[in-house]
């Protein structure tokens, strides 16, 4: 074997070991989405993310839910689910809340003990 | 049915106390100068003995305790070391050769310019932004807004604008200028975050009292002293740091540094301080 082919069977070898790798990777994510509480946590991040956007929309958001979002993440990955879902529920209430904060105030209201 | 002289007198003086009444329960009609004055009067009740002028030193105009303190610090200002960075940092030509000398001929004392309605491009300019706009239009990399050597130039600018009146103008035949000062003012009075408090829960309404450790500031006065040394940060950082962190004490999600938002919020608080003189760079806890 000469050299170049040497360097092209090795080139060969590690992209299959990638491929290999890569394989086992998304086969594990399906094991965790036949499992119905992967699937309601992953839901729930879903919908604390939109909840999250939508108040950002109307400069609404609260400090901390992003960082609840970022946890749940981390929580799902990890195989708590319950911990995911609880914090992720947690974030869409802030969400929510952080967006009717904004819209219920939309019309400038001055307060009574600034007399002009 | 006809009414009397006299009857008629009456319904006239009720409908103009009715018109009035309205006007006053909303206030959304009042111009920059009239939303001034309401605060100056509002804080003049609260601080019968507080001098107009004193205003521009910030929480020290009306805690004598914590002036004590500050005054000694003052002694010793920590923010020198940045006047002389900025200076350098004036002084030095970029790469092509130009500077911010050429960007502001009028510089370095400049800071009562800003921040001022940009009629060309129709927004609100502040002093750190024009900076910026200055550096990239000669081919330097913009400079972060809160934190790092923008502060150097800024305490500079401030230095040598000492002495300078906050002169801000909200030109009333501009929809755009008008839109930008009711932006800041409609942001200034909106709650946020979960603990639902707005700029004014603390530096109107509550001005004054402690919260924690430290004693709430009037608005008046707000934009004087920038950039702060605060012993808090250990450094010096910009209105838009503090903006920042006065939103994540409520725990609402801090806007941008120079967005749209705070630059308008900047305009509207600085045409609060109409009249108070420059003293920055200023020293804070
Ligand atoms: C929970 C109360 C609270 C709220 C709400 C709040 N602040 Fe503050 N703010 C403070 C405290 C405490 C300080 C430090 C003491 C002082 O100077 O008032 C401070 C300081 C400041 C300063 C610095 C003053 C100086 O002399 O250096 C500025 C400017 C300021 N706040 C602006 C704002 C703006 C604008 C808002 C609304 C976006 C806001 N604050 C909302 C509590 C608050």
């Amino acid at each position: 074997m000469n050299k170049r082919n040497m360097i092209g069977l090795l080139i060969l070898s590690l992209l299959m070991a990638v491929q290999v790798a890569v394989a086992a990777d998304s086969k594990g994510d399906m094991a965790k989405m036949d499992n119905p509480m992967a699937v309601k946590a992953a839901d729930a991040i879903t919908k604390a993310e939109a909840a999250r956007k939508k108040a950002a929309s109307v400069d609404g958001e609260w400090r901390d839910t992003g960082k609840f979002i970022k946890k749940a993440e981390e929580a799902a990955k990890a195989g708590d689910y319950e911990k995911a879902l609880k914090l992720a529920k947690k974030a869409e209430d802030e969400g929510k809340l952080g967006y009717e904060q904004q819209v219920s105030q939309r019309e400038l209201k001055m307060p009574s003990y600034l007399k002009y | 049915m006809r009414l009397t002289v006299m009857g008629r007198e009456i319904m006239k003086k009720i409908l103009i106390s009715l018109a009035v009444l309205a006007l006053t329960a909303t206030g959304v009609q009042a111009g920059p100068e009239e939303d001034r004055m309401a605060f100056v009067k509002y804080y003049k009740a609260k601080f019968p003995s507080v001098p107009d002028k004193e205003y521009a030193n910030g929480v020290y105009a009306i805690d004598p305790v914590g002036r004590e303190n500050w005054e000694a610090i003052e002694e010793f200002p920590p923010y020198e070391p940045f006047i002389d960075a900025g200076k350098e940092m004036w002084e030095k030509p970029f790469a092509n050769g130009k500077g911010y000398k050429d960007c502001f001929p009028d510089g370095p004392a400049i800071q009562h310019h800003y921040p001022n309605w940009d009629k060309k491009q129709k927004m609100v300019m502040t002093l750190p932004l024009a900076l910026n706009q200055c550096r990239e239009a000669n081919g330097e990399k913009p400079l972060k807004y809160k934190k790092g050597p923008i502060n150097n130039i800024l305490s500079y600018i401030a230095f040598q604008s000492r002495g300078q009146v906050v002169n801000v103008k909200v030109p009333m035949d501009d929809p755009g200028a008008v839109a930008a000062y009711e932006e800041g003012k409609k942001f200034y009075f909106t709650r946020r975050g979960q603990l639902n408090f707005s700029c004014a829960s603390c530096h109107l309404q509550n001005t004054g009292l402690k919260v924690r450790t430290e004693i709430l500031s009037p608005s008046v006065g707000h934009v004087t002293n920038w950039p702060v040394y605060r012993s808090k940060w250990g450094t010096v950082g910009t209105l838009h740091r503090r903006f920042s962190g006065c939103n994540n004490n409520i725990r609402a999600k801090a806007l941008k540094a120079q967005g749209r938002q705070y630059r308008n919020l900047e305009y509207f608080l600085s045409y609060l301080s109409n009249g108070q003189e420059f003293n920055g760079p200023g020293a804070r806890k």
